[in-house]
């Protein structure tokens, strides 16, 4: 896959009386374009292949009819006329034919909003706007999407649209529908755009050249683009990192709409989060002064009905922290007075306590540099490493077996890189969910012949993209993989050279994995035998394999062992280290990698150099300035757990929520009630902050400044985008302001210097700057920041390990902690959903994310349902031995018989009171993953 | 990816419409909730069936049919001789709810216009009684197939048909002994000037040896009989009456460029005929011309027949193409030609029926006996489908050349023996020509001189008492009917037109009134339109045009 491409032979052929050489594969339109000539496009865009439907690009090649420049290929000794009379002329009868049905200026979709139509360009320039012909009868508009119109009547069918959704996303649901001049453009079977399977992404709005396809106004009316402010800037949500534009009303401080921007990743791509959820920071709720709590709510306890846990069987969607009944718990106050407040208690429990009884759950919504200060503040300023943050919820196990098996967290390759693997296997990720934009390179690398293999115990959408789907029973993925890694070895398919000189610990792999031919591993997984030995055989026998994997791996209490089977199949077949080949786990949350590289983990400092290493911590310490502890702290979960048992008292929560984040809530609450002492630092009121002495309103990502690093070890600088609400201040000055009142003194006047003194610590970062990173963000490591893009695939000669080599690791097969059993026979699944982001506090103040996902669902089999006598949308309970919740039934084919699925966002009904606050030995990361639940009717009627 | 098409739609994987077809059978019609299941069970987007079951006229999706449906011809030939009809199926159904009547493009029946078809079964209305009776045996469910019409006749480009069949296949044969020189026989076809007899007229020869020298595999071997075009059945006749040529040519063509698999794809209005291309495709699985190892030769060959689900546009090679890979039968945008990237993306062969049964002769008789058939400067012989305002319509095999009158006279001349008033040589696609035309011989080289062509073999007549602007219209009409709406000139440009032109009849216009709208819009479908639907459609209006313009 790596061999150099050939060099594409050249033609020459004249434009316009110019002697051109093109490549011999090149269009007519990319050759003029290259010799600076314009040829008028409306079907045809560069980001997609030709269609050469609306005949705009007509050219004179000499033939009996003209040829669309967009799709025709040039020929040697070609003579292209590309203007004149005769062309010229058929460009305006073709622009005047679609003028003819289009809706007058005045009352165009898109002339009234961003004014930039492109049709209305053209028929301006050829005097098409008086088009001469029959008016059309006008069709129907559609605006069955929260977000996003259809007018048909402004519809040219250029296809753009069907190439964006079907060629660029995948999503597969826009196509042409009737024939002749009743074709329409159609969402699935014909329906209303809202009903149908539209993910609401909008590459189809921004591929659109008319006002066919346009966005609804989210926050203020949408304006003609040259009005408002561009802020070039990168998305807030997923590990994907998506490059975009805001655009902005300055004077409404409001951004208008959003757009992908050019970046090798994510390459103009949004999904409906990117495009459409940035509505939250505007939101009336959020937090503009400093809070504490009034006297007469101690002892502290939950301030909410719903955070209580009295709001069982709540049946009314919505669900964010009712502001009328928590707020009157708090009173507003002076920054001088709450920071005060924070600093003196903080100080005082310390003294009489000692520092382990502090801790700090940073954020990985926070920028680098906030991370980096933020676990400065715990480990130099309170003089512990509890300092820990959602990794661990995460992908904490995926980084514990990476460290061990190749000496490095990170992945070895980008998600873009798929593009050059023969095979790709997606373990354990609902990719089109939770990486909309990745899964979108994914699903079209297999349409361009890599070949997709999904294993996942939910059918989700990518299963639908796969050419070898392996649905697992939940909790068996070491089984699965085990009997890969012997089915490969049995085939005769290792890499033994790669094995002999990159790896160690290959027989006592083979040893363990001896235990798992095909049969065995198909007992336990479910799989059939032959489909694990077809796997084995086509990832043995590709000439590069990628493992791309989510949560479905990490969040067990095996995941560490879920790992370091991926690992293995990956080192005996020589996939690590090569171009199409490698190991990525898909980053979750926007900033997780740069969060985890900062050091906002409780056993490394920064660039993951060890608390307990005497060097490591010498360096620190030079540099902090102070004695650093060398005893690894506690992580997130431990932490609750040691609130519980009052070894911690005092906490300093910065964007994190664990009243809904974390496992078994019902313990959460306790925990959190039982902090002597806790800090919120936020921008909404969230669950966690009901437990709160102290609420600092924070900035959000759109009001400030610092970098991200997304997934694939990309380092991209976000921008200012709004002015914070009301005293709201950045977190990066609030960390120093606490970190002043506890004998920490910090003055760092921007981010800039701060990401300088972390480079400076560790050698990842090495040689970037604010000022080298560019508007596309570089990947680290960069040799050459100032002309490279950085290295993509990394370890192609040895690991970052002690010796070297990877160290190859075999996993027994364990079953998960609470099996199911007569008295809770299903297994529940956790996770979550395209359209909102963990927790919810963002996204259920989204309009459109709320608009299309209000409430929460259990996904169960039509066949269990028709068992339970449970329909589609009736009310159930769920019930595990840790409580109970009660929710509207989703009946779906993507659930196997036995599982149940409910996504964590929502507060009304917690999926986290369910689960099992079961830990991997190594990552520490809880089995949200599985847990043994039983599905009831609930009493009463169906869902409002 | 430059240069070739974005697939834009067309999802891969193998074609769903076998699988739409079952759904049609089993229900009758489409049901949402089958189609639901079918994208499940498939893993194929949604889109993609809506896109397939919403372009093929074929596929039903309001609801079930009624009992009795009865579809009436709108196009040229059953325009011209609608006085003719002696039933009025419209007003004497009207108020029955069994039976439901509604306009069909031309049904390839031009000879017993005007024609209609009751559940699919062919008839004349101008024979009241033959409805009645069929309509009433729907009713009762027990209308049975129509048989394909097939006199005892002679065809002089059939070798065998003095033989009573028993010599049939005899070039074949000789192929598969290894009797037969492969690049020899490509050579004898170039040599015979045979030209494509489905409309454009590429040299036969020349395209076979073109995909013969292709190096990619598989390649595949297509007969069009999709003929659609409002005035054409003569490949109906070919199809019914000399199956064995129609075969036989196209396992030679086969054979010649190196392929295993053929298909015949028919148009579905041509039930009866299909059977007996089934039937013969019996019969040469029996002599064991089908098959693996095909006598003895090592070679497998197969033949398929391939029923379109309708649409006239399926009849231009890359929508034909584009159909049987399962996608919207929409034309590709060419170059690339299917002789290099055809069915799925392969070096494929593609002639018309008429052509396929011509090469027998040519390859048993001679290049030198093929010419010599022809009359005046043209080679060889043509069928020709003779409608419209004759007192005979029908299928007719003259030699290349012959002069438009006699071939007139032939059918039995005009209609009541009135004067000629204009004439559409080749289809409906070809432009008219006036009285003076009698003298013009058809061919492919006179015909563009005279300001027309050969096209596709359909001699449509019109007497002097025709309005010919309307008679333009119903044919411009066709096209927009039939236009697949993938590019804009023709979606958009056929529309516009007929509005135009409806408007302008509407108020008792003629060809003096056409505006320059008109002309312009003949531009630029002409030059840049993708298919030749689209680049044709406004040529017979503009013709008419002319000739009310040109001197009497």
């Amino acid at each position: 896959m790596s061999a150099t491409a050939a060099t594409p032979r050249t033609v020459t052929l004249t434009i316009d009386g110019t002697t051109v050489e093109a490549a011999e594969n090149a269009t007519i339109w990319e050759a003029a374009r290259d010799a600076g000539i314009e040829i008028p496009v409306l079907c045809h865009d560069e980001r997609y292949d030709p269609v050469g439907v609306c005949r705009v690009c007509a050219v004179d090649v000499g033939q009996r009819v003209l040829a669309a420049a967009c799709v025709r290929t040039v020929e040697d000794g070609m003579e292209v006329r590309t203007v004149g009379e005769q062309v010229e002329a058929q460009r305006r009868t073709l622009v005047r034919l679609l003028m003819a049905d289009q809706p007058a200026p005045a009352d165009d979709p898109k002339e009234t909003t961003t004014a930039d139509n492109e049709l209305l360009a053209l028929a301006r320039r050829y005097d098409a706007i008086e088009h001469g012909l029959p008016d059309g009868e006008g069709r129907p508009t559609d605006a069955s999407n929260p977000v996003i119109e259809t007018h048909h009547g402004a519809c040219i069918l250029c296809d753009r649209c069907v190439r964006a959704c079907d060629d660029v996303q995948g999503n597969d649901v826009i196509g042409r529908t009737g024939k002749g001049y009743e074709t329409r453009i159609a969402f699935d079977l014909d329906a209303p755009m809202g009903e149908s399977s539209c993910v609401s992404c909008g590459e189809c709005v921004a591929a659109c050249p008319t006002g066919a396809l346009v966005n609804k106004p989210i926050s203020v009316p949408i304006r003609p683009r040259q009005e408002l402010t561009q802020v070039d800037t990168v998305c807030p949500y997923c590990g994907v990192g998506c490059a975009l534009t805001y655009h902005v009303d300055e004077e409404k401080n409001a951004i208008v709409f959003a757009e992908g921007r050019e970046q090798p990743g994510s390459q103009r791509r949004l999904c409906v989060k990117g495009r459409y959820g940035w509505d939250y920071a505007m939101s009336p709720q959020r937090l503009t002064q400093p809070l504490i709590r009034r006297d007469e709510h101690y002892p502290k306890g939950a301030l909410s009905a719903d955070v209580r846990g009295e709001g069982r069987g709540r049946r009314k969607p919505g669900g964010v922290v009712d502001y009328g009944e928590v707020m009157p718990a708090f009173r507003e106050t002076s920054w001088e007075e709450a920071l005060d407040l924070v600093g003196e208690r903080l100080g005082a429990i310390k003294d009489a306590h000692g520092a382990e009884a502090l801790a700090g759950f940073g954020s990985a919504k926070c920028s680098n540099e906030e991370a980096y200060l933020f676990q400065k503040l715990i480990r130099a300023g309170f003089g512990t490493n509890n300092v820990d943050h959602c990794t661990r919820l995460c992908h904490a196990s995926s980084v514990a077996a990476l460290l061990e098996g190749i000496g490095s967290g990170a992945v070895t390759t980008t998600y873009g890189d798929i593009v050059n693997a023969d095979v790709a296997m997606l373990a354990g990720t609902n990719t089109t969910a939770n990486h909309p934009v990745a899964s979108s390179f994914f699903k079209q690398a297999r349409r361009r012949g890599t070949t997709l293999i999904v294993v996942d115990p939910r059918r989700e959408r990518i299963a639908d993209h796969a050419d070898i789907y392996c649905q697992v029973k939940p909790g068996t993925d070491v089984a699965f993989f085990n009997g890969l890694l012997h089915e490969v070895i049995a085939l005769g398919l290792v890499d033994a050279d790669y094995v002999a000189a990159r790896t160690t610990g290959f027989d006592e792999l083979r040893a363990v994995v001896e235990a798992y031919p095909a049969e065995r591993a198909s007992q336990i997984c479910g799989i059939p035998a032959e489909t694990i030995r077809e796997v084995a055989r086509l990832w043995g026998e590709a000439s590069a394999g990628v493992i791309y994997w989510g949560m479905g791996m990490s969040q067990h209490t095996t995941g560490t062992d879920n790992c370091r089977c991926l690992i293995a199949l990956c080192a005996i077949t020589g996939n690590v280290g090569k171009p199409g080949a490698g190991l990525h786990p898909l980053r979750g949350q926007n900033n997780v990698q740069g969060a985890s590289d900062s050091g906002l983990i409780p056993m490394m400092y920064p660039d993951y150099q060890r608390v307990d290493d005497a060097g490591a911590q010498a360096r620190f310490e030079e540099a902090w300035g102070r004695e650093l502890s060398s005893t690894p702290g506690l992580t997130v979960t431990e932490i609750i757990g040691a609130a519980l048992t009052k070894q911690v008292k005092g906490m300093y929560m910065l964007g994190e929520n664990p009243f809904l984040s974390d496992p078994n809530i019902n313990k959460v609450r306790k925990g959190l009630a039982n902090l002597e002492f806790l800090v919120v630092q936020d921008i909404f009121l969230t669950e966690t902050a009901e437990f709160a002495d102290v609420v600092l309103p924070a900035s959000s990502y759109m009001e400030k400044e610092g970098t991200f690093t997304n997934t694939d070890r990309r380092v991209q600088l976000a921008q200012p985008v709004l002015e914070a609400p009301g005293e709201a201040r950045r977190d990066f000055e609030l960390i120093q302001e606490i970190s002043n009142r506890i004998g920490l003194p910090m003055d760092y006047e921007s981010p800039r210097e701060v990401f300088d003194e972390l480079a400076g610590l560790g050698a990842s970062l090495d040689r970037l700057t604010y000022d080298n990173l560019g508007p596309a963000g570089k990947l680290y490591p960069n040799p050459d920041p100032e002309t490279s893009d950085g290295i993509a695939v990394l370890f192609d000669e040895s690991f970052p390990t002690a010796n070297g080599k990877a160290k190859l690791v075999g996993a027994e097969w364990l079953p998960a902690r609470e099996l199911p059993d007569d008295d809770y026979p299903f297994v529940l699944n956790t996770g979550r959903l395209l359209e909102h982001w963990h927790t919810g506090s963002m996204t259920r103040r989204s309009y459109a994310l709320d608009a299309i996902a209000p409430e929460a669902h259990v996904w169960i089999n039509p066949d269990d349902a028709a068992e339970l006598g449970i329909a589609h949308g009736d009310f159930v309970t769920v019930e595990s031995r840790r409580g109970s919740v009660e929710l509207s039934a989703e009946v779906s084919h993507r659930e196997d018989r036995g599982n149940v699925f409910i996504p964590f966002h929502f507060r009304e009904a917690a999926a986290n009171v369910l689960t099992i606050d079961e830990l991997d030995p190594h990552g520490k990361i809880p089995e949200f993953k599985f847990c043994a639940v039983r599905v009831t009717p609930a009493d009463g009627a169906t869902s409002p | 990816m430059s240069g070739r098409e974005a697939r834009a739609g067309r999802f891969p994987g193998p074609s769903l419409i076998p699988a739409l077809h079952a759904i049609q059978r089993e229900h009758g019609w489409l049901p949402s909730e089958a189609l639901v299941e079918l994208s499940r069970e498939t893993r194929r987007p949604l889109y993609e069936i809506q896109g397939l079951v919403s372009f093929y006229p074929h596929f039903r999706t309001g609801g079930p049919a009624a009992p009795v449906e009865i579809g009436v011809c709108r196009d040229l030939a059953c325009w011209l001789r609608r006085d003719q009809a002696a039933i009025d199926p419209e007003t004497l159904y009207a108020n029955e709810d069994a039976v439901s009547v509604c306009q069909l493009s031309c049904l390839g029946r031009c000879d017993v216009a005007p024609a209609a078809v009751v559940n699919e079964r062919p008839v004349s209305l101008s024979a009241a009684d033959e409805v009645e009776a069929a309509v009433a045996a729907a009713r009762e469910g027990r209308l049975g197939h129509a048989a394909a019409l097939i006199p005892k006749r002679t065809w002089p480009t059939d070798p065998y048909a003095e033989e009573d069949g028993a010599g049939g296949y005899r070039v074949a044969r000789k192929a598969l002994a290894g009797g037969l020189d492969l690049d020899g026989a490509v050579a004898e076809l170039k040599a015979s000037n045979l030209r494509g007899m489905g409309g454009a007229g590429f040299p036969t020869g020349l395209k076979w040896g073109l995909v013969r020298a292709e190096e990619a595999t598989p390649k595949y071997v297509i007969c069009n009989a999709d003929e659609s075009e409002p005035g054409t059945f003569k490949d109906r006749q070919i199809l019914a009456e000399l199956p064995h040529l129609v075969l036989e040519g196209l396992l030679l063509g086969m054979l010649a460029v190196g392929a295993e698999q053929g298909w015949v794809f028919i148009r579905h209005e041509y039930e009866p005929e299909e059977r007996v291309i089934r039937a013969e495709l019996e019969q040469m699985r029996t002599e064991g011309l089908l098959g693996d190892d095909v006598l003895g030769s090592g070679q497998t060959l197969e033949i398929e027949v391939f029923v379109s689900p309708g649409g006239y546009i399926l009849g231009e090679e890359t929508a034909l193409i584009e159909c049987m890979e399962g996608h919207r039968g929409e034309p590709r945008n060419k170059p690339p030609f299917p002789g290099t990237h055809g069915l799925w993306d392969k070096p494929t062969l593609m002639n018309s029926v008429e052509t396929f049964a011509a090469v027998p002769a040519i390859l048993e008789r001679g290049a030198d006996w093929w010419r010599a058939q022809g009359a005046g400067d043209a080679d060889g012989l043509k069928f020709f489908a003779v409608s419209g305002h004759v007192e005979t319509p029908g299928v007719y095999c003259v030699p290349l050349g012959t002069p438009t009158g006699e071939l007139i006279e032939l059918a039995g001349g005009v209609s009541g023996a009135r004067p000629m008033g204009a004439v559409q040589p080749g289809g409906a696609s070809s432009n008219f020509l006036g009285p003076d035309a009698l003298e013009v011989p058809l061919d492919f080289d006179a015909l563009p001189k005279a300001g027309s062509m050969l096209g596709s073999g359909a001699l449509v007549v019109m007497d002097d008492s025709t309005d010919l602007l309307a008679a333009a219209t119903n044919v411009l009409g066709f096209f927009r009917q039939e236009s697949c709406g993938k590019c804009v000139p023709c979606r958009v440009g056929s529309q516009k037109a007929e509005t135009i032109l409806a408007e302008l009849l509407e108020r008792g216009g003629g060809p003096a009134d056409v505006d320059a709208r008109i002309e312009e819009l003949e531009e630029t479908m002409r030059l840049t339109s993708i298919c030749g639907l689209g680049q044709v459609a406004l040529g017979p209006v503009l013709s008419v045009v002319s000739l009310d313009k040109s001197p009497r």
